[in-house]
């Protein structure tokens, strides 16, 4: 498999806590969002990374349980956004408004 | 990764580019130290690199740079590392203009056009 993120296909990945991988995965789907105009294919590479990393994320042992499903779910409502016709209605405020708030945990957990 | 000591070209990122995600390369700036750390997966590698090399994780900010974009758009600021509630930034990018100005100061300095 050609990943982008090679260290954490890895097993890196697998170290970050919960909101350390979402909020990484906000990251790219913010990049995503604001290259969408000036950089359809920079857009695109970033999308790519995001769902790269969310699957890392649904493979990673810990998050087996409760939170599978409501991964599962962020998958395919991101993909229905980026590469679909939006039937959840999702917009780009929603997608930040989701992924900061682990972002933001995250921040909260750092050591430095 | 590495933290630079000297001056890089532009064009000597292009590879590193284009190595790990096509269009970008990742940094991180210590604003009190005036160094750079560049060319890690994530900006979170970066700062614990730094921090390891004797940075204090407040000073650190994460940018990505476009080495095909001739403009100012070269420069992004956007990474987690950002979030710094304790500091009053509570965006991914950077909200205090002094510390922004510092950042592309620091960073022009190190990468040459």
């Amino acid at each position: 498999m050609n990943y982008q993120h090679q260290n954490a296909a890895c097993g890196q990945w697998f170290k970050f806590s919960i909101f350390e991988q979402m909020g990484n995965i906000g990251s790219e789907v913010n990049r995503a969002i604001n290259w969408r105009e000036q950089s359809p294919a920079d857009s695109q590479a970033a999308t790519e990374r995001a769902l790269e990393l969310l699957d890392l994320t649904l493979a990673d042992p810990k998050n087996r349980g409760p939170r599978l499903k409501e991964l599962w779910r962020v998958r395919e409502v991101l993909t229905d956004y980026f590469y679909g016709d939006n039937q959840y209605g999702s917009t780009d405020q929603n997608w930040r408004n989701y992924f900061d708030a682990f972002a933001w945990a995250a921040a909260l957990q750092r050591k430095f | 990764m590495e933290i630079l000591t000297k001056p890089i070209l532009m064009t000597e990122l292009k590879p590193l580019a284009e190595k790990m995600f096509g269009n970008l390369v990742k940094a991180v700036v210590d604003v009190e130290r005036e160094m750079m750390a560049l060319d890690g997966e994530f900006h979170s590698d970066l700062a614990e690199l730094l921090v390891e090399n004797g940075s204090a994780g407040n000073n650190l900010w994460g940018i990505d740079i476009h080495p095909e974009i001739a403009g100012d758009g070269w420069l992004e600021f956007d990474s987690m590392i950002n979030l710094k509630p304790q500091l009053g930034n509570r965006t991914r990018g950077v909200d205090d203009s002094a510390i922004k100005e510092k950042i592309i100061r620091i960073a022009s300095k190190f990468i040459k056009k």
